[in-house]
């Protein structure tokens, strides 16, 4: 089962690519829609306690230890369904706009859609490290042949930042792998294995791990991103076309979320006294900084992504504090994340459409003309300021929570931004939305069904979420206890 | 032994066919000869016991897992490259026919280089599949710079032939014996002459080192590249290449290696100069071959990353994978440069700028072979690289990790061409008409790379 949900997009994918179908973009549609239906089976099947039985284990180069294992527990299948409930949104949202070469485009995306996938589910650490790098390569391509201005420069630093990032983690990985086997087996030849739970119950030397721990760090504060590793996103987060945009942060950055609470802390838990304190502070002077730049944009988009890093920045924080609270107030925020910056980016994309301009001061008295668009963006905005009663609400709760408990004042300059992204969003919002209407944005049109439809669903989540946090707490909980047990600290 | 004596019938027949001068026939009987080779290699190898195959040659020859498996990998190079030839070799005349000889006899050098277990083999087979390589360097004779390779070349391989006899000669003086066992033996007995045997060690690597192209004697690389014809510089840097480090990798792991401590440090250097010093040169050059001149020297750097994890398990198989994934992107690579510059008469990048827009095909067999070259997953060339790099991280996890910054600024000089080709807007994209021959080598090529993703465990476990 675990399997199709890579095959059926990345088949696909080829099939696109090659036969460059007229229809593309339908099929394209088709797949995640199909897929999204495979992922609601797999979440009943899953909660009805067959976890074991979705897994797919093969092995893939014996002789060598690696295997083509995929399997799910809770906080992957949170991040399955996040990843197959947003593509169909990121696909349809797409169609707004015409690409040249469109089959290329949606090809990519699926193939994007299956690399994710296997992300989030592969066993296997160098698995793992196949599928992180599988989704670097479309995304690439989507963002450096359909983005905007400097396009070219800017996608290739985001490509070497990243890969360079993922090299080193490939450097942790192998040095681990080497560590795994029994040497008594009585043979010269020791069978390594690149399995998680091998892996896992290799012992490290707190030197070692500190040096294993600090290349998965670089990688995955990378692809978050972390201060001071953020430089390329903001430039590609706003030069990269709106689909892109969505898949980099709705997505793309929860890999290396993903990846600290998989792989980075379980692998090297001997460094975490000697390496998070450091990693915290990071986080939260990213969450600051961000916060404080984004209060100066005039970019809309541009103030998206750095509010993205202030947020992604708490989500990393209160995965260093590693207690049950942190962990979990970070996977129900990354899910939310997902959601609402997808939102966000969908209607500037939609404003930018209509305006031809990002720039927040050539905006004003849009709600006026569209009421519809100020209601539902409201909304979406209400949930990434985290109000009550929003999805926002009780992922930063809990964050802020976990932090707190790893360290008072680390929490108190964290809580900041609460503040911060208050202050932000209702900024954006209000020079967006209210004022006098300018010649151009007095004729703004309102949504479409198109439109409608995906804000109504993404609206709907942000309300949902925001009354029944427990949909997703219920389904990590199990997983979250068995890994923070899992791993001595 | 077989797949020798099928190219040397082959490569005869064929200098006679070159009579008839009929391009048609003689393609296809120095396909017809590599294509059996390869299929009576690749029997013998899923056979997998090798006995029966070495009773007559005593200690000169022995046609073991090893040398069967690197017979297949240039064996399928050539093949490819044959495959390419018709259309490849069309500005050649008079001298088509002795071209597909020397490409065949050149081959049974490489195969005496992968199955030697006496030195005195291991010079023949480096003669045999040098020499023709001169001649086909300069077989334009009309282009200076075909001339000017050519010289190059032999001069250049002539002077590393003789380091490489001297260090023959000094070890033979130390262990007194050719044979690699007996070597190997006076070698773990202790009953040598140190150092003469050192120094003999020494000018061994320095010649092989030659052949290779590893730092710091690669300078004959990149002109004797630029200047050679396209189909025969693609030759050069897959199946010569593959020829010299499955030498040097044979010679060191039976010969000389319980003196490893003296000469891993020495080659550690060498490989470090190697891929650092390739990789960075090859990021200012605007000409394509040039630049895959580059390349190959930086994939020699890697390469003897497999020489200094001998003894540890899967280096050689680690090897056997690098080399076909590396020749294969790289002839798929050619292929499609070929095309495009040959018919554009632009050998610079800018004549893929572009390229995506009127020939998708050939612009993702690039971007594939590019990926593939620099590493990425999940092509063939990243498992390539990372059974490499696996094999001697215990060692010198200090190179591995220049090694990783290496791939990494690789990287860029591989993108400028899948920039040029997707991103860079061109109103006149290069026009280019795709001969048959071009299109079933790419499609074989790109069908091999995938194989080699799903199950790259099936070459890596060979041997």
């Amino acid at each position: 089962m675990s399997l199709l949900l890579l095959l059926i997009p990345l088949i696909a994918a080829g099939f696109v690519l090659v036969a460059r179908p007229s229809n593309g973009r339908q099929i394209a549609l088709l797949i995640t829609l199909a897929n999204l239906a495979l992922t609601a089976y797999v979440v009943l099947a899953f909660q009805s306690g067959g976890g074991d039985a979705l897994a797919f284990r093969t092995p893939w180069v014996p002789n060598a230890g690696i295997s083509f294992s995929l399997s799910l527990d809770g906080i992957s299948l949170l991040l399955v369904v996040l990843t197959n409930l947003l593509a169909p949104i990121i696909v349809l949202s797409s169609f707004g706009r015409t690409y040249e070469h469109e089959n290329r485009y949606y090809g990519m995306v699926l193939m994007m859609l299956g690399a994710l996938n296997g992300v989030f589910m592969a066993e296997d650490g160098l698995l793992f490290y196949v599928f992180y790098e599988l989704a670097l390569i479309p995304i690439y391509f989507i963002c450096a042949i359909w983005g905007g201005q400097d396009r070219i420069r800017v996608t290739l630093k985001f490509f070497i930042y990243t890969f360079i990032g993922s090299l080193f983690m490939l450097m942790s990985l192998i040095y681990v792998y080497l560590q795994t086997g029994d040497p008594l087996a009585g043979s010269d030849v020791i069978r390594h294995s690149f399995l998680w739970r091998d892996l896992v119950a290799v012992p490290l030397t707190p030197a070692t791990a500190w040096w294993v721990m600090l290349g998965f760090f670089v990688a995955f504060a990378v692809k978050m991103p972390i201060f001071p590793f953020h430089t390329w996103q903001p430039d590609t987060y706003t030069t990269a076309p709106t689909g892109g945009t969505m898949l980099l942060s709705g997505i793309m950055l929860k890999m290396g979320v993903y990846g600290v609470i998989r792989w980075m802390v379980p692998l090297a838990p001997e460094a975490m006294h000697t390496l998070v304190p450091t990693f915290m502070t990071l986080a939260i002077i990213g969450i600051v900084y961000a916060s404080i730049i984004a209060v100066k944009q005039s970019d809309f988009k541009r103030l998206i992504a750095y509010s993205s890093i202030a947020h992604v920045g708490l989500i990393a924080a209160g995965v260093f504090a590693w207690n049950k609270t942190g962990v979990q107030g970070s996977l129900i925020q990354m899910f939310n994340h997902g959601i609402n910056v997808v939102g966000l980016f969908f209607v500037a994309d939609l404003i930018e459409r209509r305006l031809g301009t990002r720039s927040l001061a050539d905006m004003g008295g849009i709600a006026k003309s569209a009421p519809r668009l100020a209601t539902l963006f409201m909304i979406i905005m209400l949930g990434a300021v985290a109000v009550p009663l929003t999805n926002g609400f009780p992922g930063e709760f809990l964050l802020l929570n976990g932090i707190w408990n790893y360290n008072a004042w680390m929490g108190a300059v964290a809580g900041l931004t609460i503040i911060f992204g208050a202050v932000y969003m209702l900024r954006a919002y209000g020079l967006a939305m209210f004022g006098e209407p300018n010649e151009a944005t007095a004729q703004f049109a309102d949504l479409d069904t198109r439109e409608l439809t995906i804000l109504g669903i993404l609206a709907f989540l942000v309300l949902v979420l925001g009354f029944f946090p427990q949909t997703i707490l219920g389904l990590t909980d199990q997983s979250v206890n068995a890994i923070l047990g899992a791993v001595q600290i | 032994m077989k797949a020798l004596l099928i190219l040397f019938f082959t490569a005869i027949a064929v200098l006679f066919a070159g009579l008839s001068k009929n391009r048609k026939t003689l393609q296809t009987i120095a396909l017809a000869g590599s294509i059996l080779a390869l299929l009576a290699t690749g029997i013998d190898l899923m056979l997998g016991d090798t006995t029966g195959l070495n009773e007559h040659y005593a200690t000169m020859f022995r046609f073991d897992q090893y040398a069967l498996a690197f017979s297949a990998v240039v064996l399928i190079g050539t093949v490819l490259i044959l495959g390419l030839s018709g259309w490849g070799f069309r500005a050649l005349t008079d001298t088509l026919g002795d071209n597909y000889g020397l490409i065949l006899f050149s081959l049974c050098g490489a195969l005496c280089m992968f199955s030697f277990t006496n030195m005195v083999m291991l010079f023949l087979g480096i003669e045999i599949l040098s020499i023709p390589m001169y001649v086909m360097a300069g077989s334009r004779r009309d282009e200076p710079e075909s001339n000017e390779a050519a010289l190059k070349y032999f001069l250049m391989g002539a002077f590393a032939t003789g380091f490489l006899l001297f260090g023959i000669a000094l070890v033979y003086g130390a262990t007194a014996s050719f044979d690699l066992q007996v070597i190997a033996r006076a070698i773990a007995e202790g009953k040598h002459s140190l150092g003469m045997l050192h120094m003999g060690i020494l000018l061994m690597l320095v010649g092989l080192s030659f052949k290779v192209s590893a730092v710091p004697f690669h300078f004959w690389a990149p002109d004797v590249y630029t200047g050679s014809p396209n189909l025969v510089t693609a030759f050069m840097s897959t199946v010569v290449k593959t020829a010299g480090f499955a030498a040097l990798y044979r010679l060191f792991s039976s010969a000389f290696v319980d003196a490893i401590d003296f000469w891993g440090i020495t080659v550690a250097a060498i490989a470090a100069l190697t891929m650092t010093l390739a990789n960075v040169t090859a990021l200012f050059q605007t000409n394509f071959k040039r630049m895959m001149a580059y390349s190959s020297i930086s994939h020699a750097g890697y390469l003897l990353l497999a020489v200094l994890a001998i003894g540890q398990a899967g280096s050689a198989g680690a090897m056997l994978l690098y080399t076909l994934s590396y020749s294969i992107a790289t002839i798929c690579a050619f292929a499609v440069y070929i095309l495009v510059a040959e018919q554009n008469n632009n050998a610079s990048l800018d004549a893929f700028n572009g390229l995506s827009k009127k020939e998708p095909f050939l612009a993702a067999v690039m971007v594939i072979s590019m990926l593939s070259l620099a590493g990425i997953p999940p092509t063939a060339g990243f498992f390539g690289k990372y059974f490499l790099f696996t094999a001697a991280f215990e060692r010198y996890p200090w190179l591995i990790g220049l090694a990783v910054i290496n791939s990494a600024i690789s990287i860029y000089y591989y993108f400028k061409v899948i920039i040029a080709m997707y991103f860079v807007r061109n109103e006149e994209s290069p026009v280019v008409i795709t001969p048959v021959g071009f299109k079933w080598v790419v499609a074989g090529g790109l069908v091999l790379i995938a194989l080699l993703t799903l199950a790259p465990g099936s070459v890596y476990g060979l041997i």
